[in-house]
């Protein structure tokens, strides 16, 4: 049983015990299967081997966990897709993913509102605030990613690599600006939520 | 990531995100089974609390 881990560009070379897959103009990396228990020391094990391999090249992440009976079945698994796999690899080339999340002190502490109508209005006001911030991002990526959940914004942005800088600069601004917020930004990370085309 | 995250502890919730709902989903012979994904998520919530009672990051 073997693991996959990204999808590369044909020729890769990886160091063992990473082997490349030849599939039709892109590369599976895949790694035999390990037991280790998920906790969180594998975890960023499995993150330091992607960020290590993420420097030959432009790589794709494959859902965590995926593993195919043999090598056959890895590249049976991907056939057909290559193309769509190589233009996607091309998305990203050069670039990293930026993780973003916006907090505010009313989310840490328990609402405590006089009326419903009021509870509702500051929950759109934070709402606001967290589309500015992203307004505020969007154009310094290439590409963005929101996800819905409990904070007001919850976001991932795919950043040239000569951008970082400038991009994690106008977070520190955007952080003074709003004192109210608690924002969080972390990476760089591999490109795990632009791998596939927005849905 | 150390280079721009103030805990790895903070990152953590940013990593399980995207491992578990990034990446190229690879349709097919996948083996991983039922109880192994159980166990994954079971896991997985257990370090998710843990990670909510951190201590929120400093500010700048």
């Amino acid at each position: 049983v073997i693991e996959l881990l990204a999808i590369t560009e044909a020729g890769a070379a990886p160091a063992p015990p990473v082997v490349a897959l030849s599939s039709d103009g892109v590369s599976i990396l895949c790694i035999p299967a390990r037991d280790a228990e998920p906790d969180a020391d594998a975890l960023w094990r499995h993150e330091e081997l992607l960020e290590s391999l993420m420097d030959a090249g432009p790589l794709l992440p494959v859902r965590y966990g995926t593993r195919v009976s043999d090598e056959a079945a890895a590249v049976a698994a991907v056939a057909g897709r290559e193309a769509a796999l190589a233009a996607r690899l091309e998305h990203v080339r050069g670039a990293v993913e930026l993780a973003l999340r916006v907090r505010s002190e009313e989310e840490a502490a328990p609402a405590i509102a006089d009326s419903g109508a009021a509870y509702l209005r500051a929950r759109t006001a934070r709402s606001r605030l967290a589309d500015s911030v992203h307004e505020a991002l969007a154009p310094l990526a290439r590409d963005s990613r929101l996800r819905v959940g409990a904070e007001p914004l919850r976001a991932a942005y795919l950043v040239a690599r000569e951008d970082v800088d400038g991009f994690v600069a106008r977070v520190r601004e955007l952080q003074t600006e709003h004192p109210e917020l608690t924002i969080v930004c972390t990476g760089p990370w591999p490109p795990y939520s632009f791998s596939e085309a927005a849905a | 990531v150390s280079a721009l995250s103030a805990e790895r502890e903070v990152a953590l919730v940013d990593l399980l995100d995207r491992l578990l709902g990034g990446g190229v989903v690879i349709a097919g012979d996948i083996t991983l089974s039922v109880a192994d994904v159980d166990l994954v998520h079971v896991s997985l919530r257990a370090l998710i609390s843990s990670v909510g009672s951190l201590e929120p990051p400093p500010r700048p």
